[in-house]
Formats: structure tokens, C-alpha cells, sequence
């Protein structure tokens, strides 16, 4: 059972509640839920929010690849996964994004969320530029896509 | 041929639009296209190089929605994404 979809923060918000229903399941022993949050500072400079660029499309490709790939290295058995991510501005201590994950064993659920954000930072498309204090912004640097593992 | 560059991360800084528009005489490639995005940022951005890095380390999506690699073809009027270094989460 998988959800993915990326959330334009100006028009809803990412919330546990949504996570919750879909994932839950008498099948399942355990669940987890993994919140991204915009942190206050980052490199020395005070962080005001943080506006998430992302092509649609390929988030959503990479995020059920992700999904498919972890059912097929950690062997899970029930699995149910719910991944949402914020476009958009993102004000400080707002929600980036949420992975919530559920199976029938505990060990599988902190392996299964681990895995899923791991290769987020490594092959979705999402980008970060940073607001700090006085209107300063930058683009942060990230990591080129491995185009062989794409 | 007319591709439309859809712009995202920093290289949205490179146009106030969403896209850049290019227009070649025959069939190319994308390392083509990835030099004539250079060339624009060269000619734009002469003093920014951090840009021009950018556009060297980006990849690029065809309009299928598929990551391509250098040698992947161009031979009609289409629309391709620009994918500078990844950082969400």
C-alpha cells in the first residue's frame, strides 16, 4: 500500500492525521511516522523558512521507485508507506515532509523509513532555497543525480 | 526545432519565466543543448560561475519524464527539464 504526492504548501499542509488513516492496518504491528522540519539555523545563518522547489512529476516516479526498492532489499512483509512533500514556502518548524511507515514488525519500520529518506536526499528532485534574516536567500548546494542509477 | 527548457532549483534564477526557449537548425543532442544553456549563462551571467557549474553538473528529464543521458537524441519540437544537484528532504 503506497500514497506519495507532493503538497503545494500555499494551498493545504502536510499533516500526520492523513498519514495515520492510510497507513494504519490490524495487519501491522508497527508504525512509524518521520517529520521533516525547517530548523532556525543552517552554516552560521539564522533561518527564516525554506521554499521547496520540485518537478512534480519525477518526485512522484522517484518516490514509488523508492518505495518499490525498499520492499525488494528489506524483504517487508505488510508494508504501507504514505510519503508526502511540501512545495513552496515552508516557515520555520513547518512540516517538509512526512514518511510514515507501517509492517508487521518493529525492526522493519525504522529500516523501511531510514531507507526511504536516505534515498530521497540522494535521487528525488527537491530543491531548497533558504530564507534567512534582512531577506537573504540562497539556493542550497545539492548533490548531482547519479543519471546510471536514474 | 524549438525546445522549451523548463527551469527548476537555482536554474530558475537564470529567467524571470518558468523556461527558456531555444531554437536549433537540425537534430541534437542533449550535451548540445547543455551547451547552448552554458553559452546563455556565459552571455547573462559572465561574473556568476557558480551557475555555470550548476548547468555542467545538472542533468536534464525528456518530456517523457525520463532522466536522459548526454547521447539521448532531440529531433522534434519538445519540452525538456533542467535538474541541477538535488537537496530535499
Amino acid at each position: 500500500m503506497f500514497h506519495c504526492e507532493v503538497i503545494d504548501n500555499s494551498k493545504e499542509k502536510i499533516t500526520i492525521e492523513k498519514a495515520q488513516k492510510f497507513i494504519e492496518s490490524q495487519k501491522c504491528g508497527a508504525s512509524l511516522y518521520f517529520l521533516g522540519t525547517v530548523r532556525d539555523h543552517n552554516n552560521d545563518k539564522t533561518v527564516t523558512g525554506i521554499t521547496y522547489d520540485a518537478h512534480d512529476a519525477l518526485v512522484k516516479k522517484s518516490f514509488k521507485e523508492i518505495y518499490e526498492d525498499a520492499i525488494n532489499k528489506l524483504k517487508l512483509e505488510h508494508p504501507a508507506a504514505f510519503v508526502e512533500h511540501a512545495k513552496g514556502y515552508v516557515p520555520l518548524g513547518g512540516i517538509s515532509v512526512i514518511i510514515a511507515v507501517a509492517c508487521k514488525h518493529r525492526a522493519q519500520v525504522y529500516e523501511f523509513s531510514r531507507f526511504i529518506i536516505e534515498e530521497i536526499k540522494k535521487k528525488t528532485p527537491i530543491w531548497k532555497k533558504e530564507h534567512y534574516q534582512g531577506e537573504e536567500t540562497t539556493w542550497l548546494e545539492g548533490k548531482p543525480i547519479d543519471i546510471k542509477k536514474a | 526545432m524549438k525546445i522549451k527548457l523548463e527551469l527548476f532549483g537555482v536554474c530558475r534564477e537564470f529567467s524571470e519565466q518558468d523556461y527558456l526557449d531555444f531554437n536549433f537548425e537540425s537534430d541534437i543532442k542533449i550535451k548540445d543543448l547543455r551547451k547552448e544553456v552554458e553559452g546563455f549563462v556565459n552571455k547573462n551571467f559572465p561574473e556568476n560561475k557558480n551557475f555555470l557549474e550548476m548547468v555542467k553538473k545538472s542533468a536534464f528529464s525528456s518530456q517523457a519524464n525520463e532522466i536522459v543521458d548526454d547521447d539521448f537524441k532531440l529531433d522534434k519540437n519538445q519540452t525538456i527539464s533542467i535538474i541541477p544537484p538535488i537537496g530535499g528532504g
